[in-house]
């Protein structure tokens, strides 16, 4: 039933910035009716010559198939010219369905809530992130695109792709043999993927072997430390530093004079980060001895000595009690906010992920089954039942 | 008591980076330096010049060669006698074609030549790894070792199969007997021993370690793998050549490939296994005791006379052999390790802890 | 052709040794998963032991089965002494350790019985006979037909007996062989004891073939080509590419040497099997017979 006016289904939200789109108990049959609807909106916008975060309320709206796909356009439309994102309440199972699928086919996030609360809430977190952006939002960072990853006979990945912003910190979920760590191993350059792409920065970084794509700022730590135990903390923390260090056998043999400079600039850098993560006292140990958090956390600083664009986590909780967990947490969020650090994550620790990311890419058994922010993916019913088993 | 690190405090990284940063280190290195220029030229006779001194300097060299590719990158090598046949013999082709050449360029250049011929056989660390490239080297012994004895060129076509080194005559001073040949072995060693170590305490010998510890890690940090090894491969055998060359020239007199056969590729690994792997110490200490150890048989078999003969040679096998898999069992890292857990206890001596 | 047929005959009952001592490799590689160099050490070790109590008076088979009691009670204490405190390391220091497990056997051999070359006696004369043109030596047909018996039987002991199926189970995965209960220090002895059976035939057979001497000992080096090219756990890789080395090396030394018309043709023989070991380490890195490995990151 359309008995109210279009006009007065559209409800700016000054002090927020958010523009209400109330299609509850509307009916589209027609093209004809979209179009009315959305040249309605494109005028209110215009006059208001600003940006809006769009709330959009489904309950009880009623779309004909044949008109999704016009629907769809013109809402994309909208939110090119006037949109800085979009939350949506009250759809049913159908029309979320259908949103998903587009969501998933054309890279937009779905972000479906049950309640207004909720919606509301994922807004803040939209805000919040574009605060620490600027401008530029929408564009990719870091974006990975159809990957196939097969071993012999098993499929480790199928068709996974979602895409990152700068300075974001996401994490990827999942149970048990999802494909998360191969998914890194792509990202880091180890494993080829049979098929799909990877996007840094708008170029196609898909076949670059792992010290490439090292050096273009990716660092990683491993699930199982990759330390190099022959050496003390600082030396591994120094290597972190290699792919920055300019001179050459010979200058390091004939070492007083330039190399020594380096040495000393890099040892500069080094000390800063040792600082960073306090872990002074542990310098000149081998860290073949030392406990396994601290280990961690010496990984850690050999990958932030590298000055990455990009971090890579692997479980960097596993094994930690809760102490060491806040630490590690307040450590990753320090790093995301002192140099802006686009970070991915490996978790399990629910709490972990909640509370420090602000994207999340959930996997199952090689197969993307949902993206989004924490509390749509929290309460999203097909992550759920992957978590839980069967209904 | 004396060993004591109590009031050295580093207040400036490169006070921190030193080779010895503790003070008494300093001196006694200094002292050793000392003795090996100063004193026992004086002293020593010239059996101990040309029976023990010049050999356990040329097989220390070799041994830090060795050490560099196998200890630090991690790339075992059994083809270590075949480079030092490289560079003895570029050598003695470089003096004997190049009128005028100096003698000291002449090691150099067969240096270099030794490190292209190691770069050669190190392409295979591309594809191959451990074991397998261990082979490989084992491939380049024994290529080498036919190259050199067939094709007659690199003899000189000499027919009676002893030829004999050059002299060495550098600016107009003849190095002839035994001592001036231990005080420039001595001084060509010292100088490699510090670029070695130089190399291995900065990013050279960090990515070389890396590379051994775990390659796959070391990729991660943007470390070319492959660039690390091969130049492992070259300085390493850069070593080993310029130890050949002083082998035939300073210590045998002569150029022949009996010198450089597979069993003296053992006896380098032995070296650093004993002596302590991944340790410019190590490799000096490897040599000083598998260069003594026959010595110290010989001399004790003076004294238990029911021993016999031909015990003794096989006995030296009996216990090199035991050596090897005691060491890589109980303390891989050799004498070099033990040395340094004699310096901990010493710097709590007379506490107990 | 014929005198192409001898080299090639000839190159592939050289092989047929090579396979003999593969063979023990192969062994203690399955069961171990560590690259044996004392193997060869252990062949001379057996064969001047051999010997040795023969000129002391001893008949064939009574010497033998002494022989064979000294070889089972060194493999036992191979694997208590140098086998257990090394359980963990990595394959390259295992191998190393066999380098100085070698040089231990062999001073322990002559260190025992002296330095001196034997000669063996076997009852098999060294005849040549005719085979359709070819000369063949009835000795050479005699240890093809020795290794060929050694070969099914070792392959029937590893398929179809209780212990040979254990042996292969440790070889897998040895955390899962011990949990099902298989008590991994008696396997690894009884490995090394057949191996030193191995390696007394395979002493045999060469001590009577070129006389029993130091040389003996190097035959370590030629195994590795063979090996690779087989695969270091294939049992039938370590027959085929005894047999692929054998003849290649004779034909390399004949063929390659007069044609590129230097004179330069003996030698060959010694790097030779190693180039091709290292063409093949290059194309297939298993060798023909033996399983891929995948590392995980």
């Amino acid at each position: 039933m359309n008995d109210q006016s279009i006009p007065e289904r559209l409800i700016f939200h000054d002090a927020i910035e958010v523009m209400e789109v109330d299609f509850s108990y509307m009916t589209f049959d027609t093209e004809a009716q979209v179009d009315e609807f959305y040249d309605e909106v494109d005028r209110r916008c215009t006059s208001t010559n600003r940006r809006w975060y769009f709330l959009v309320i489904y309950t009880g709206c009623i779309i004909s198939p044949e008109v999704w796909d016009r629907f769809a356009a013109r809402g994309k439309l909208a939110n090119i010219n006037y949109g800085l994102g979009t939350v949506r309440v009250g759809a049913t199972a159908l029309i979320r369905d259908v949103i998903r699928q587009r969501a998933q086919a054309q890279m937009f996030r779905a972000n479906i809530f049950e309640s207004r609360d909720q919606a509301m809430l994922a807004l803040g977190e939209m805000r919040k992130r574009r605060e620490v952006l600027g401008a530029g939002v929408t564009e990719a960072y870091l974006r990975v695109d159809d990957i196939h990853l097969t071993f012999g006979g098993v499929k480790a990945l199928t068709g996974v792709g979602f895409q990152l912003s700068r300075g974001e910190i996401s994490s990827i979920i999942g149970p048990n043999g999802a494909g998360k760590s191969s998914m890194l191993n792509v990202i880091s350059g180890f494993y080829r993927p049979g098929r799909g792409k990877i996007f840094f920065e708008g170029k196609d970084r898909t076949h670059l072997p792992a010290h490439e794509v090292a050096r273009l700022g990716f660092a990683r730590t491993f699930q199982n430390i990759a330390l190099f135990k022959g050496m003390t903390t600082i030396d591994n923390i120094m290597t972190g530093r290699s792919w920055k260090i300019k001179g050459s056998f010979l200058t390091d043999a004939l070492y007083w004079g330039y190399a020594r400079r380096e040495e000393i600039r890099q040892r500069e850098h080094v000390e800063n980060i040792i600082d960073f993560l306090e872990i002074e006292a542990i310098r000149k140990v081998p860290v073949g001895r030392l406990p396994y958090g601290l280990q961690k956390r010496v990984e850690l600083a050999r990958a932030l000595a590298m000055e990455p664009r990009v971090l890579l986590l692997d479980e960097p909780m596993a094994g930690m009690n809760l102490e060491e967990k806040e630490d590690m947490a307040r450590f990753i969020l320090d790093v995301n906010e002192e140099w802006g650090t686009t970070i991915v994550l490996i978790e399990h620790d629910m709490s972990v992920v909640m509370d420090i990311s602000s994207h999340v890419v959930v996997l199952d058994h090689g197969v993307k089954i949902a993206e989004g922010t924490p509390a749509e993916v929290r309460a999203d019913p097909v992550v759920l039942r992957a978590y839980l088993g069967q209904g | 008591m004396i060993y004591r690190e109590a009031g050295q405090f580093k207040t400036t990284y490169p006070e921190d980076q030193q080779i010895f940063p503790i003070r008494q280190d300093r001196y006694a290195m200094a002292a050793i330096l000392a003795v090996a220029f100063c004193v026992i030229p004086l002293v020593a006779s010239d059996y101990w010049f040309t029976a023990i001194l010049i050999p356990f300097l040329i097989l220390s060299l070799a041994a830090l060669g060795l050490n560099i590719l196998t200890g630090y990158t991690g790339q075992l090598s059994l083809g270590t006698a075949g480079f030092m046949a490289v560079g003895a013999f570029a050598a003695f082709n470089f003096v004997l074609r190049v009128p005028g050449m100096p003698v000291l360029l002449a090691f150099f250049l067969a240096g270099l030549t030794a490190a292209l011929v190691g770069l050669a056989f190190g392409l295979p660390s591309l594809r191959i790894k451990g074991f397998y490239l261990a082979v490989a080297t084992l491939a380049a012994q024994f290529f080498i070792e036919w190259v050199l004895i067939k094709f007659g060129w690199f003899s000189n076509y000499n027919s009676s199969g002893v030829i004999s080194a050059q002299k060495i005559v550098i600016l107009g001073y003849e190095f002839t007997t035994p001592r001036s040949k231990y005080l420039l072995t001595l001084c060509i060693v010292a100088l490699l021993a510090l670029a070695a170590k130089n190399m291995v305490r900065s990013e050279t010998g960090r990515s070389w370690m890396a590379v051994r510890d775990m390659d796959i890690a070391a990729e991660v940090i943007g470390i070319r793998i492959f660039r690390v090894k091969l130049l492992a491969f070259a300085v390493s055998s850069f070593y080993c050549g310029v130890a050949g060359a002083l082998w035939a020239f300073a210590y045998l007199g002569s150029v022949e490939p009996a010198a450089f056969t597979l069993e003296r590729s053992f006896q380098i690994l032995f070296m650093i296994i004993i002596g302590g792997v991944g340790s410019i110490l190590g490799s000096f200490l490897g040599a000083a005791f598998i260069v003594l150890l026959p010595i110290l048989l010989n001399v004790g078999a003076h004294y238990i006379p029911w021993v016999a003969r031909d015990l003794l040679s096989n006995l030296e096998l009996i216990i090199f052999g035991a050596l090897i898999i005691f060491f890589l069992a109980v303390e891989p890292h050799g004498l070099a390790r033990l040395w340094q857990i004699g310096k901990e206890k010493l710097r709590l001596w007379p506490f107990p802890h | 052709m014929t005198f192409f047929f001898e080299v090639l005959i000839g190159g592939l009952l050289a092989g047929v040794m090579y396979s003999l001592v593969a063979l023990g490799f192969v062994l203690i590689y399955k069961a171990s998963g560590v690259f044996n160099f004392a193997q060869g050490a252990m062949v001379f070790f057996a064969a001047l032991t051999f010997v040795s109590i023969v000129e002391r008076g001893l008949n064939f088979w009574l010497a033998f089965a002494v022989t064979l009691a000294v070889m089972i009670a060194l493999g036992f204490a191979i694997e208590r002494l140098m086998l257990r405190p090394l359980v963990n390391q990595p394959q390259i220091t295992l191998f190393m350790a066999t380098i100085g497990l070698a040089y231990f056997i062999e001073g322990l051999a002559q260190g025992l019985w002296g330095a001196q070359v034997h000669a063996i006696e076997l009852p098999i004369k060294d005849v040549p006979f005719t085979v359709a043109g070819v000369n063949v030596s009835q000795f050479d047909l005699f240890i093809s037909g020795t290794a060929g018996v050694l070969v099914i039987a070792l392959a029937a002991f590893f398929n179809y007996t209780r212990i040979g199926r254990a042996l292969r189970a440790v070889a897998d995965d040895h955390q899962a062989a011990l949990s099902i209960g298989i008590p991994l220090e008696r396997i690894w002895a009884i490995v090394w004891a057949v191996a030193g059976f191995v390696a007394l035939v395979a002493g045999l057979l060469w001590g009577s073939r070129t006389g029993v001497q130091f040389a003996l000992t190097f035959t370590a080096l030629k195994a590795l080509p063979v090996l690779i090219l087989g695969g270091f756990e294939s049992i039938a890789g370590a027959i085929v590419g005894g047999l692929i080395i054998g003849a290649s090396e004779k034909l390399a030394e004949v063929y390659i040497g007069s044609s590129i018309g230097l004179n330069i043709g003996t030698g060959i023989e010694n790097w030779f099997p190693y180039a091709l070991a290292m063409v093949f380490l290059l194309i297939r890195p298993e060798g023909l017979f033996g399983e891929r490995r995948i590392e995980r990151v």
